[in-house]
């Protein structure tokens, strides 16, 4: 747009344009769950359904790196805990021996993440399928191992807190949201990007991918690298804002959990996976805690979680997102063809 | 007398030398010359044979042959049940081409159904044998049908989704029968007393070694019923239709083979494998927990690849493999040996990405 042509404008119109920038839904995502930190403050809405918020903003950055690996590349893993963990414990252990500060933890997280993305890597080039989940499962359970036997740095199986050290749940929570929108921002300049559709193409055939140029090798590394670093930078995100981590955590559960919520929501759009995290993770803490039914039978929130999965999945293969958008598309239609009814009644049948 | 440090170094310059060679045998020696080439598979499996024979004979020396015998007969338990559970594993694998996350809850399922037989019908601290078969019956039953319910009504109904939607599937049940199973069972006291308290002693070969009845009441009832499972595949009208609906289920439903019908047995049956496992396992745990199977579950997923899915045999011999492995290596290093097993299954499957026993299947571009 013109400049001249730009300041012409009243502030509506210029408002109105920037709603149609890409990244404008990732900013109101962003300012929806920093609003809930500050009514929180305020004493409007409870503490436990801040903390929802909260671990599920950090659980969507996992979301956001699984769904690039799952969603694009097609390779299914299985390794996600173990890989959330190591970066509670690189975050634990730094910040508590040596008082570092959260930017260098995570580029240490981050140079770490991407050395065990090579290694998953090139396992990945060998091992296909379902195999290939089994894999990263036996991997991840490696690393539980570890979490729970190398006594003098992760504190075993009595967790590791940090109380007192690094900012504050406030700080720490307003962290974590503003990297949620900038990985929001990166993931989705990744799907757009020749990255992404190369990985989309690798994703349907590997043999048509290569083909046309696409290299497997570098694309599948590149995949399970962002997978890695994003869940290595959520995880120094998690221990930063719950203090506390715990091997149990990082078990094959949450693995599931998070690959729910990327089929669940549809793994293809990031409104989809913030879809899927926010049904899997905050719709037990946020929303059904707080009727009285679900809040003192716990056990039919989990219940209604898992026939919540089994119906999405039965019905929509393509996810939420999916399934909102064939709504909205039905919607448009109808609106469409209404117009036309009351045109042709207000102004005769021609 | 032994010594763990060395121990240590031998197995991991065994590794080292095994990867090596493996390396300088697909690399250098195979390569060119077309008679080797012709059998690659064999020298690669016999290679991988002779590592671990090798394996297995250090420790055999370097631990006493009674030390290591007792290990094994020790953890006969622990192989029965994951035999059990993984056979279950690859059942549903080669029906459904999915990896049924489900497998352990349908089994806790059944095995507090037999619990709560037990505690109802008699005394868990002096029980009558009678009762006992009846509460293994049931508890197979409520697997058995649990397991039949999820195929007729869900599984059948997704026949067209991915195979990681439909793990999934199998996620969300997991999750419903978590949530249901405290609604319907005593949780907090569901115990399944052992088969037999005793303890049999005898000599082997001038060693005095010892084994639970239990255990060999239950090395007895896995041996039975796999052997019945194994039969029933080889030599009956379902095991024929089992392997045609793995093989190919489009063209085994155009020969007229009842894939529905087959696919719901299989799972019903492996829920009732499962439910097996569970009932033999919960003995060493005390009582019936929620999350009793999982450990299981996950050494199937193990001891499934490590053997690979295109048999039924590979995955067997998987699990006898992990538990006695583990057994041997706790014995040295009780703290890192699932590392160390995990890690072992690793690199096996890294040289063999089909697992020990795998056929590789020509797919079509």
């Amino acid at each position: 747009m013109d400049y001249q042509k730009h300041m012409e404008l009243t502030p509506i119109k210029r408002f109105l344009g920037l709603t149609k920038h890409p990244y404008f839904g990732f900013v109101v995502i962003g300012l929806f769950l920093a609003l809930g930190q500050v009514l929180g403050q305020f004493g409007v809405i409870g503490t436990s359904l801040v903390r929802s918020f909260g671990y599920t903003s950090i659980y969507m950055i996992v979301g956001l790196g699984f769904a690039l690996l799952l969603g694009y590349a097609g390779l299914a893993s299985l390794g996600t805990a173990g890989f959330v963990g190591l970066g509670t414990y690189i975050m634990g252990y730094l910040a508590k021996t040596h008082d570092l500060p959260l930017i260098l933890v995570m580029m240490v997280g981050i140079i770490i993440a991407i050395l065990v993305g090579l290694i998953v890597g090139f396992i990945s080039l060998r091992i296909e399928g379902m195999y290939l989940a089994i894999v990263t499962l036996g991997l991840s359970e490696i690393f539980n191992e570890v979490f729970k036997n190398a006594y003098s740095i992760t504190n075993g199986t009595n967790g590791l807190s940090i109380f007192g050290v690094g900012a504050s749940r406030e700080i720490a929570y307003y962290t974590a949201i503003g990297l949620l929108i900038l990985m929001m921002i990166v993931t989705f300049n990744v799907m757009k990007s020749p990255t992404g559709r190369a990985m989309l193409a690798m994703k349907n055939s590997d043999s048509a991918a290569q083909a046309m140029g696409v290299s497997i090798l570098k694309y599948r590394l590149l995949a399970f690298i962002f997978a890695t670093v994003y869940a290595v930078i959520a995880g120094v995100l998690y221990i930063n804002y719950a203090k506390f981590t715990i091997p149990t955590t990082w078990s094959l559960a949450y693995s599931l959990n998070i690959l729910a919520a990327v089929i669940v929501g549809g793994s293809s759009t990031i409104f989809g996976i913030f879809l899927g995290t926010f049904l899997i993770f905050g719709l037990n803490l946020g929303i059904l805690q707080q009727f009285e039914f679900f809040a003192t039978n716990g056990a039919y929130s989990v219940i209604f979680n898992g026939a919540l999965i089994i119906i999405v999945i039965m019905f929509y293969p393509g996810g939420l997102s999916k399934l909102v958008l064939t709504l909205s598309h039905k919607i448009k239609k109808a609106f469409k063809k209404y117009k036309e009814k009351w045109l042709a009644y207000k102004y005769g049948e021609d | 007398m032994f010594n763990p440090n060395n121990f240590f170094t031998f197995h991991i310059i065994l590794i080292v030398l095994t990867l090596i060679s493996y390396f300088v045998l697909t690399r250098l020696l195979i390569k060119d010359r077309n008679y080797l080439r012709a059998h690659k598979d064999k020298i690669m499996n016999l290679h991988l044979i002779g590592a671990f024979f090798l394996m297995t004979l250090w420790m055999f020396i370097s631990m006493t042959p009674q030390i290591f015998i007792q290990i094994l007969l020790n953890n006969v338990v622990n192989v029965a049940v994951l035999a059990l559970a993984t056979t279950g594993i690859v059942l549903i694998f080669k029906t459904s081409i999915t990896t049924n996350f489900a497998q352990g809850m349908i089994a806790t399922v059944g095995a507090f159904m037999s619990a709560r037989i037990i505690t109802s019908l008699g005394d868990p601290n002096n029980l009558d044998i009678g009762v006992f078969l009846l509460a293994i019956l049931g508890g197979v039953i409520t697997s058995f049908i649990i397991g039949l319910l999820v195929d007729v009504f869900i599984l059948r109904k997704s026949k067209y989704i991915t195979s990681i939607g439909k793990q999934m599937i199998t996620m969300g049940l997991v999750l419903v029968l978590m949530g249901a199973m405290p609604l319907f069972f005593n949780v907090i006291n569901s115990p399944i007393p052992r088969l037999d308290f005793d303890i049999a002693r005898f000599n082997f070969l001038g060693m005095a070694l010892t084994m639970s009845m239990h255990a060999i009441y239950t090395l007895i009832i896995t041996v039975f019923v796999l052997a019945l499972l194994f039969i029933a595949l080889n030599f009956t009208k379902w095991g024929l239709g089992v392997r045609a609906t793995a093989s190919n289920e489009i063209v085994a439903s155009m020969m007229g083979v009842n894939t529905k019908m087959i696919t719901a047995m299989s799972w019903a049956i492996a829920g009732g494998l499962g439910a097996i496992a569970a009932i033999l396992y919960t003995p060493g745990q005390g009582i019936v927990s929620v999350g009793l199977m999982v450990p299981i579950q996950v050494n199937g997923f193990m001891a499934s690849i490590l053997g690979g899915f295109s048999t039924f045999t590979g995955p067997l011999i998987g699990a006898i493999m992990i538990p006695w492995l583990s057994a041997l290596f706790s014995y040295y290093n009780s703290l890192w040996q699932g590392v160390i097993v995990y890690t072992l299954i690793l690199l096996i499957v890294l040289v063999k990405p089909l697992g020990l026993f795998g056929k590789k299947i020509a797919k079509k571009v």
